[in-house]
């Protein structure tokens, strides 16, 4: 973390695909920074390329100008500080939920004695104690993807990057993940720093987020970024809470 | 929250149950044959235990080569680009090539290269076994990894997954249901050619050549016209076949299930699942498995540990990664030059020796002789699809007729083509010896054997593959009879049919390299004009003078007829197949979602 508490820095990013010598800008001049503590939402329609940054964020795809710095460095995939939650789950359906939570670990050759009880301490910790053996297949959507959070704390990450993570669930389970990823974010002794989540639910970001980077498709661009300033915690029926959907809504389409 | 239960399942265990009972009946019905018509076959079973030993043997050895090589090539070619784009192209023409008719010229080959011994022989007959299985094996493996989720890669690279582990954990697992399936389908074809290599080295008129095997005796005791001899070997052979299928396949893919990539959440089962749930009775032997695991973690530790300070080396020098690479890549290129300049120049070597006289064949005869066998291979595909549609229809829509049909087609099917050409031949002499056509009734049997399980399979696989909503979206809306047939049916199995078409087409080629030329009980019996009796012809002739076969036939007439042959196999299908298929993919294509 640099001195003033920011974590994230992305400059003046483009991104452009090239095909048979035409150019398909995706992302155009985007610019916003992330700071401890923060929850921030990136929401657009589809297409808008919110995906695409994402991936730039954790370093899976580079921007074709510009620059993306972590705590003052070029970001890179494999750094275990920004962490990933997928909209698919993306667990390998051949190891156990425990196996999966250890992938890093055992990606970075942390030794099998710490890394079995740091895994059960965050197993435990999105409420799947005792399914430590059990595979994907048997375990409903909203397990899954608590055993992807997991995966993605147990890393210790300063960073938490999710990718539309509740939007393959149905809306009861959708709703205790957003509550529990609350607490989560809200416990000071349990990463991570910061959230960066994206989503095409204005109400999930209205509900989750402090920051919204509102985006806009063809190219994708920042149309605006919003303080939320509704106090915690947040309720749908709430006018102010409406004002602000529509408010959002309004910036997007 | 509970774990969800498992899908309802068919009764397990009853289609399997009747595949045991029909290896018992064929086992006990052919003891009984046998010991009435040669008592002293009773004394030939402990023969035929010990050829099916030298014939498994043989198959293993290619099978453990195919593996090796299709993880290799399939995992270069997927992972990186550059490469993939040198050996998908290769892996294409290798697989559409006709083997067979490389098979006289390998045998040859390697014959002399041993200083004429049986090791050379036996490595021939690997080697053709092994290019009958290893292409299609790396084409799954590279498929597997092709269609690998965007998501699981991304996820392997966020959390630092690379190399070995990533092999280990990532690409490797992603590949075995793919490879177990293509596993299944090359051993098939695998004995197939285990038979064929063995027929032609014991037809090669030249004893020295025999190699103890099931497929020699089958073709000796055709030789001899010994008709008990061909049906005992016949059902040694499918039983081996049988037991295989069910000891090791069918829970070897069982067991690949779970390797197997989720539909999306809440999707409907698919029938493959269904049809393995049934197997779920085979005893796992949980503790062999975890006593191997036992062994193999303290392996593992050890490598890993080996392997750590070399990964750190490597982790901090991505450059040094890089280079590691292409020198393995460039390593890997010389090695193909080298193996592939070295073939070449044997090939030459064998095939530009002197050429004694020449024998009665001419390179003229060849358009003749290709055309007659596009005739022969047409007609056999005709009558293939005409009875393989409506029996496919039947075994889907009724689920009587496929738990009693499946089994036993499966069984007729495990024969290999190539182990019946005795008894078609046989059969052949008897319905229209009179008129001289058998040797012609016999080529086309065997090209229909050949080449209508791969249309019927794919056929089914096709009908089964209808979404359930489409069939009952054709109910309520009355579709029936005919419009049935055409707006749902017909359509729906396009793509599987012309799958199933190129690989029919394909076996039906090699089919004809040994089904248009063949001595029968002290007779040879052969096709008016073929382009497999041509090949037979340049190879052997002049075997009989005592010179060594090949160099007493025409060299360079072998390399012609087997070149052309190739340019006529990869026209029909870069120009007919891959044509239609491109069509039907994007007409004919099921949306899933």
């Amino acid at each position: 973390m640099t001195n003033d508490g920011t974590i994230l820095q992305v400059k003046d990013v483009f991104r452009s695909y090239f095909e048979s010598g035409k150019e398909f800008k995706v992302l155009e001049d985007i610019s916003f920074e992330v700071h401890d503590r923060d929850f921030i939402c990136i929401v657009g329609p589809s297409g808008c390329g919110k995906s695409t940054l994402l991936r730039e964020i954790v370093g899976l795809d580079r921007p074709t100008q510009g620059e993306i710095l972590f705590e003052g460095r070029p970001v890179r995939a494999e750094n275990p500080q920004i962490s990933m939650v997928f909209q698919s789950f993306a667990l390998f359906p051949w190891l156990t939920v425990s196996q999966n939570v250890e992938l890093g670990l055992e990606a970075h050759k942390v030794p099998e004695e710490e890394r079995k009880p740091k895994a059960k301490k965050y197993i435990d910790a999105v409420g799947l104690a005792g399914f430590e053996n059990a595979y994907p297949r048997e375990l409903s959507g909203g397990m899954k993807q608590r055993v992807g959070i997991a995966r993605a704390l147990v890393m210790d990450p300063t960073l938490l990057c999710m990718d539309e993570p509740f939007s393959a669930l149905d809306a009861l389970t959708a709703q205790n993940l957003r509550d529990e990823i609350l607490q989560l974010w809200a416990n000071p002794d349990l990463p991570p720093s910061a959230v960066l989540m994206v989503t095409h639910s204005i109400d999930e970001a209205v509900y989750l987020a402090d920051h919204i980077v509102a985006m806009s498709p063809r190219p994708g661009h920042i149309v605006k970024v919003e303080t939320v300033d509704l106090p915690r915690p947040r309720n749908r029926k709430e006018p102010e809470f409406y004002g602000w959907v529509d408010e959002i809504y309004s910036l997007i389409v | 929250m509970a774990v969800p239960p498992r899908q309802a399942m068919p009764r397990p265990g009853v289609l399997t149950r009747t595949r045991l009972r029909a290896i018992a009946l064929v086992v006990i019905v052919v003891a009984v044959i046998g010991s009435f018509l040669a008592p002293g076959a009773a004394l030939q079973v402990g023969v035929l235990a010990l050829y099916a030993a030298f014939s498994t043997t043989r198959m293993f050895f290619a099978f453990v080569l195919s593996l090796v090589f299709a993880i290799a090539y399939g995992t270069a070619a997927a992972t990186n680009k550059h490469a993939g784009e040198v050996l998908i192209p290769i892996l294409d023409i290798l697989q559409s090539v006709p083997i067979l008719a490389f098979f006289p010229p390998a045998l040859l080959f390697f014959y002399y290269e041993f200083n004429q011994s049986a090791i050379g022989i036996e490595i021939a007959i690997v080697f053709l076994i092994f290019t009958s299985m290893a292409w299609n094996m790396a084409f799954g493996v590279y498929e597997a990894l092709t269609t690998l989720p965007t998501d699981l890669r991304e996820a392997a690279s966020v959390f630092g997954v690379r190399d070995w582990l990533r092999f280990r954990r990532l690409f490797f697992p992603a590949t075995i249901p793919k490879l177990i399936y293509n596993s299944m389908l090359s051993w098939t074809v695998g004995w197939f050619y285990l038979v064929a290599s063995e027929v032609i080295t014991s037809a090669s008129a030249n004893l020295t050549l025999t190699r103890p095997g099931l497929g020699s005796y089958i073709s000796n005791a055709g030789n001899s016209g010994n008709v008990a001899g061909i049906l005992l070997g016949i059902a040694t052979l499918t039983s081996v076949v049988l037991l295989l299928d069910t000891f090791l396949w069918r829970p070897l893919s069982v067991w690949s299930e779970r390797f197997r990539m989720e539909q999306t959440a809440g999707g409907p089962a698919t029938h493959a699942t269904a049809q393995y749930e049934r197997l779920r009775w085979l005893p796992r032997f949980p503790r062999i498995r975890r006593e191997l695991n036992r062994r193999l973690a303290t392996v593992a530790h050890r490598w890993s540990r080996a392997a750590s300070p070399l990964d750190r080396l490597y982790g901090s020098h991505p450059k040094a990664i890089r280079a590691v690479r292409w020198i393995d890549l460039s390593m890997f290129g010389v090695i193909l030059v080298l193996v592939v300049v070295a073939g070449i120049t044997g090939l030459i070597g064998v095939l530009t020796a002197p050429i004694p006289a020449p024998a009665d064949v001419y390179a003229s005869e060849l358009p003749l002789a290709i055309l007659s066998s596009l005739g022969r291979l047409a007609l056999a595909y005709g009558a293939s699809l005409a009875w393989t549609i409506p029996v496919a229809a039947w075994i889907t829509h009724s689920p009587r007729a496929s738990k009693y049909a499946t089994p036993f087609l499966e069984t007729v099917a495990s024969i290999p083509a190539t182990a019946l050409f005795p008894l078609i031949l046989a059969v052949s002499v008897g319905l229209v010896g009179v008129f001289g056509l058998e040797a012609e009734l016999a080529a086309f049997l065997v090209a229909l054997f050949a080449m209508q399980w791969y249309l019927l399979f794919n056929i089914v696989a096709g009908m089964r593959s209808i979404p359930g909503d489409m069939q009952e979206a054709a109910k309520v809306f009355g579709l029936k009879g005919w419009t049935y047939w055409r707006r749902v049916l017909l359509p729906s199995i396009m793509p599987s049919l012309l799958t199933g078409s190129i690989t029919a087409w394909g076996a039906g080629w090699n089919a004809l390299i040994v089904a248009e030329y063949i001595s029968y009980g002290d007779r040879l019996y052969h096709v008016g004009a073929g382009v497999g009796y041509f090949i037979s012809l340049t190879t052997y002739a002049g075997t009989g003078s005592g010179a060594p076969p090949g160099f007493a036939g025409q060299g360079q007439l072998l390399l012609l007829s087997v070149l052309s042959l190739v340019v006529v196999v990869l026209a029909m299908n870069k120009l007919l197949w891959r044509p239609i298929i491109k069509r039907a993919s994007t007409r004919f294509r099921i949306e899933i979602q």
